[in-house]
């Protein structure tokens, strides 16, 4: 009798090749390789910054030097060069001037092939994008709605041009230029991204939207993304990452601060599908990421992401609850296959009092793959009546990978309540029978199962977010499923 | 238009199903009773096709079609139904997307295109009224945190929205009270044609006093041993299995 | 000369006292350079992030006990379980009581360390057994076998069952002004047999001590072995226990931690599977106040086939102390059915407490069945209420709370002696007498 085993379907998922996996032939300025305090102050004259922006990089960079690259206990890889890594890399026809109509059609066409046509998106949904290829931000959309709310929606390195009060400000205040050894090389190095700020009282009318791709070889993308919503306001953001595949790895290591204050709320998700490697495990992206959130009073900020591609992937979105009463959340669904590495989770750091924090976390492992979860709740003596609910799934598929989980919690308020629960489970026999039985095929039955397993973090993310990220769950998992 | 020749099988080399015979015909209802350990249950799941039991001889044939090289789900398109007698949790996975799912599916194998929203709504709404249905009841997760009655009268629901032409209920009374027994049975009763087919498969004669049976056969130690009329349900109520097995020592 | 020099100092001094075959002479001079390399733990390793020895190692411990101390048994008859009959193995300063112990070689062997590694007629036992599942890395233990001399030596023949349960206790006096004992206990459970043993470490006095123990179980098929831990030393006892424990296919090992005194106290506990059918049982209760710490740090390492394992630590937390508990279930690819449940709730009383849990799971296998549950809260406020509404007043109520909090594992110590002297101790911390048992 012939069936569709779970062993059938990992040998399809290994041999489906990655779908965003085309390279667009753009002209583009490259810098040398190599890292040293020129190319820093090359960086900073290329974007035609101000003098504090290129010594606050100098003092990143210089801290760096100091820094030793953090070792982790369940992830595995040889270390970036950065010495032949090129820091700049900008597609030549880009400039940051120029309405949607002067886009390179050759990129307009790579976004096609991404699904998110400009025009498209555009037309059909209230989302206002701006795209960052490689290093540079090509083009922000919607930018005149946005004006008329007094919304900021542009590239950082305008943001630093046109509103340098706003940025210094800011910058660097969740995120130390000394936070970490990745978070310190993003400060000296960081060609673009994206700079938001919702002013007080104001509700964000639009999803508000980023897409990073890195296009050019050897080339590393540190991209900087601050945001800032002020008093009483309300945002939703949006991000979506790929790169084209190629051979050797390549790295990203970016910065996201989020400053959410008075009874302000961000809800921040990320779609991250960076090119995983091949099946044998070459290739593919390093994705070394920073992202905090500082919550004043009455403040939520809520971290959604689906993780599905990157060779390696080291990232732990994080919520500071420093003011009274305020509300930090972190949903994630880390999919892992083939020879994939994700150690990733969240630290909430209750300081005020009343605070309140909910991780939901699940995790899939298939291939020969590593599945971490790793997070930190950790409860002030201040922080009187704070509470925190964790909850750690974890899916194995097939017998050659793992599904690891590592919570820290530490308290030191009486008055904390803390719940952390962690399940570890494989895909039922009888389940599959059962849906079997109804006439659904394997296939299809374990694509369902793994969506129900991921439905809570799903459920979080905006509708149109929503379809693609279960579009990618079935694409890094579930083979020719949907 | 369902026929079983001579069905032999075993779980882990231990016989179970001696050789059964059974032919059952569109419009009739049949009822398998038996004591526990009989094989009733083991007889349904192969006719589902769960790889768990080896079918070592005989056949399975349904509407002239052989059905033992086929995969539970190819069987499932063909018409076969089986409601669990313990249906199976799956989190996450709403009724009405699950149950969606499973008609496009069929759809899909039959050469059909998907069914339009609406008339599944449509379809949903009717058939969940049929079976005094909550709405609500809908959305949740399939089977999860489901009492035993819902469990069953999901079953049921989803028998009426795949539309079988053999639908087996494997012990779908237990754990039903009065009041689920009558909505399930009631719901059987109205889903039956002449051109479907029903086997109820059960330890008690409970369920035959709603969905009333045109035969009743015996199975004990994997063979049917005796075959009536309705009234032979009343009398193993009655007397028990035990005798049976005296006349069959005899 | 701080304590690690002092140690690795009088090495010398120590082999040259004792006979000891060349085996075992190579295992301690591999063990003590290891020592040498690593030295003692500090908070930057992982595995003692919460854990601070650098207070502790600042005592000018003496590494041997100058003269033989003795002790009268009504002085200290209150640590034994007194009302019955056990086999008794216990130490003065680090250094066997023979006067105080009742061994025996009658049909099993309930003995001292000591002999068993320098008597040629053990010796095919020691070279089997000992140091075999003890860490070659981890320092403290390696430092524990440079020295190992002294301890229990316990041997249960095949399907023994033994009738009654077996004492080890180590008391330190307070003659010398402080002292630093590395007790070491081998436990050789047969096929079929069953044991019960309990283990306690006492000072006598506030002088400071520092127990580096290390204790070896091997559990045969289908052995049962029920293992207690008091630990209700006075507060200026350091107890570092490491306990390593193998187990062969369908043996049933459980191993019970009550830590309600000293100063700082650190557990290590390791099971290693190495057979089918395997059930391991970790339980624990933590009871401490003022400045106290207590850090479990458990391992199960499932690496064999439909294996099973349960932990339970209840932790409460008042004054400044400390909790730690951090606890890691490893499931190798092998492993398919395992069975792995882990549970750990803390109460925190005071808001100088502190509590750091890091529950684990490292999954290498898909068909399995792990989970974990930690919680961090406060006694129940609706029982809370509803008990003073019947009258019972809040300090007993709360008492009560936390009573049946600890129940889960008070309720499978298997001699009713030591679990009413555990209840008891419970009464005591909780400073309530409830009049009866629970």
């Amino acid at each position: 009798m012939s069936k569709y085993t779970e062993d059938d379907l990992k040998v399809e998922l290994e041999n489906k090749e990655y779908e965003y996996g085309f390279y667009t032939e753009l002209e583009s300025e490259t810098f040398p390789v190599g890292l040293n305090e020129d190319i820093v102050r090359a960086i900073s004259l290329k974007k035609e910054e101000p003098e504090w922006m290129t010594e606050w990089r100098l003092e990143a960079f210089r801290a760096w030097q100091e820094m030793i690259e953090p070792e982790w206990a369940n992830v595995h890889y040889d270390k970036p060069d950065f010495q032949a890594i090129s820091y700049y890399s900008a597609p030549k026809k880009a400039d940051p001037n120029k309405t949607l109509d002067d886009v390179d059609p050759e990129l307009l066409a790579m976004y096609k092939k991404l699904g998110i046509s400009v025009d498209e998106q555009k037309r059909m949904n209230n989302v206002a994008i701006d795209i960052v290829v490689d290093s540079v931000s090509v083009a922000t959309t919607f930018k005149k709605t946005l004006n008329e709310k007094g919304i900021i929606f542009c590239s950082i390195s305008e943001a630093i041009k046109e509103h340098p009060e706003l940025v210094r400000k800011h910058l660097g205040t969740v995120v130390p230029q000394k936070d970490n050894f990745y978070a310190a090389l993003n400060s000296a190095v960081f060609s673009d991204g994206s700079f938001c700020y919702i002013p007080k009282g104001v509700r964000c009318p639009m999803e508000l939207s980023t897409y990073f791709r890195i296009n050019q070889g050897g080339t590393g993308q540190f991209e900087r993304t601050l945001l800032i919503a002020d008093e009483g306001s309300y945002v939703s953001y949006l991000e979506g990452c790929t790169a084209p595949s190629r051979d050797e790895n390549q790295l990203h290591a970016a910065v996201v601060e989020l400053i959410a204050m008075d009874n302000a709320e961000i809800k921040y998700s990320t779609v991250q599908n960076w090119y995983p490697g091949n099946k044998e495990g070459k290739g593919g992206v390093f994705n070394f990421v920073t992202k905090r959130g500082l919550c004043e009073k009455g403040a939520k900020i809520s971290w959604t992401q689906v993780e599905t591609g990157s060779a390696v992937t080291w990232k732990y979105p994080s919520c500071i609850l420093k003011g009274d009463n305020s509300i930090g959340e972190f949903y994630s669904i880390a999919v892992t296959n083939n020879f994939q590495q994700a150690d990733t989770g969240t630290k909430m750091v209750h300081l005020g009092k009343n605070t309140k924090s909910t991780i939901i976390s699940k995790g899939i492992s298939a291939g020969k793959s590593q599945n971490s979860y790793r997070g930190l709740v950790q409860i002030g003596s201040r922080a009187d009546n704070a509470r925190n609910f964790s909850q750690c799934d974890s899916l194995l598929m097939g017998n050659n990978c793992g599904a690891h989980t590592f919570p820290y919690i530490e308290s030191k308020n009486t008055s904390a309540k803390i719940e952390h629960e962690a399940t570890t489970s494989k895909i039922g026999e009888d389940q599959v029978f059962y849906c079997n039985q109804r006439g659904i095929p394997t296939e299809k039955a374990i694509a369902l199962i793994v969506n129900g397993f991921s439905r809570e973090v799903l459920n979080k993310l905006p509708m149109e977010f929503a379809v693609e990220a279960q579009k990618l769950l079935e694409i890094s998992l579930e083979g020719s499923v949907g | 238009m369902l026929k079983i020749s001579n069905l032999h099988a075993s779980v882990e080399d231990k016989e179970i199903l001696k050789g059964i015979n059974l032919e059952i015909k569109a419009g009739e209802v049949h009822a398998i009773m038996g004591p526990n350990g009989a094989g009733k249950s083991t007889l349904s799941s192969i006719i589902a096709g769960n790889e768990t039991y080896e079918v070592t001889d005989g056949e399975i044939v349904l509407d002239g079609e052989d059905l033992s090289e086929l995969a539970p789900e190819e069987r499932a398109h063909k018409g076969v139904f089986l409601s669990f007698q313990y249906p199976v949790e799956i989190p996450g996975v709403s009724v009405t997307n699950f149950i969606k799912t499973a008609i496009n599916e069929k759809r899909k194998a039959n050469g059909q295109t998907e069914m339009p929203a609406n008339e599944m709504l449509k379809m949903i709404r009717e058939k969940s009224e049929l079976l005094e249905m909550d709405r609500k009841f809908l959305s949740r997760s399939l089977n999860e945190g489901f009492s035993g009655g819902e469990k069953k009268r999901n079953e049921i629901f989803q028998m009426a929205m795949l539309e079988p032409k053999i639908a087996i209920l494997d012990e779908t009374d237990s754990g039903l009270d009065i009041d689920a027994l009558r909505i399930v049975a009631n719901g059987v009763n109205k889903l039956k044609n002449e051109n479907n087919a029903v086997l109820v498969i059960t330890h008690y004669q409970r369920l035959l006093d709603y969905i009333i049976p045109d035969f009743v056969h015996v199975l004990m130690d994997g063979k049917i041993v005796k075959t009536g009329g309705a009234d032979l349900a009343l009398e193993l109520e009655e007397k028990g299995y035990d005798w049976i097995k005296q006349e069959q020592e005899a | 000369m701080d304590l690690k020099e002092k140690l690795v100092s009088s090495f010398m001094a120590f082999e040259g006292k004792i006979e000891a075959d060349d085996e075992l002479h190579a295992i301690r001079s591999q063990a003590i350079k290891n020592f040498e390399n690593k030295g003692f733990p500090t908070k930057k390793e992982e595995a003692w992030k919460y854990t601070s020895l650098n207070a502790v190692l600042k005592n000018d411990f003496s590494v041997f006990p100058k003269k033989e101390n003795s002790i009268e048994f009504k002085d200290v008859k209150k640590y034994f379980l007194h009302e019955i009959d056990t086999y008794k193995v216990v130490f003065i300063d680090g250094v066997f009581s023979s006067f105080l112990s009742s061994t025996t070689h009658d049909g099993l062997d309930v003995c001292l360390m000591a002999s068993a590694l320098t008597k040629p007629k053990y010796k095919m036992v020691i070279d089997t057994y000992f140091n075999q599942i003890a860490s070659k890395e981890e320092s403290l233990t390696t430092l524990n076998t440079a020295f190992a001399l002294e301890g229990a030596y316990i041997n249960i023949p095949k399907s023994k069952v033994v009738e009654k349960p077996i004492e080890i206790i180590y008391f330190s006096t307070g003659n010398e002004a402080a002292l630093m004992v590395q007790p070491r206990n081998l436990v050789i459970v047969g096929e079929n047999a069953h044991v019960q043993i309990v283990e306690r470490h006492q000072s006598l006095n506030e002088n400071p001590v520092l127990t580096n123990s290390v204790t070896e179980i091997f559990a045969q098929k289908r052995a049962i072995v029920d293992y207690y831990k008091v630990q209700n030393d006075v507060q200026t006892a350091n107890l570092i226990d490491n306990t390593y424990i193998a187990q062969k296919q369908e043996s049933r090992v459980a191993v019970h931690t009550f830590s309600f005194g000293g100063n700082i106290t650190r557990n290590n506990l390791n099971f290693y599977h190495q057979g089918e059918r395997i059930d391991s049982t970790l339980k624990g209760i933590t009871i401490i106040g003022d400045k106290q710490h207590v850090d479990h740090y458990t391992l199960v390492q499932h690496a064999t086939p439909n294996c099973e394992s349960h932990q339970n630590y209840k932790t409460i937390l008042d004054g400044q102390s400390n909790g730690v508990f951090n606890g890691k279930i490893f499931v190798e690819k092998e492993a398919q059915k395992t069975d792995a449940f882990q549970q750990n709730n803390n109460i925190l009383l005071s808001d100088k407490a502190t509590i750091n849990a890091k529950p684990q799971l490292e999954i290498f296998a898909d068909d399995v069945k792990c989970s974990h549950g930690c919680t961090i809260g406060q006694l129940d406020e609706d029982a809370m209420f509803y008990m003073q509404q019947r009258g019972i007043p809040k300090k007993e109520a709360k008492a009560l709370l936390m009573y049946a909090f600890t129940s889960e594992v008070t309720s499978s110590i298997k001699i009713p002696e030591l679990k009413a002297k555990i209840a008891k101790i419970i009464a005591t911390k909780l400073n309530v007498n409830m009049g009866f048992d629970l």
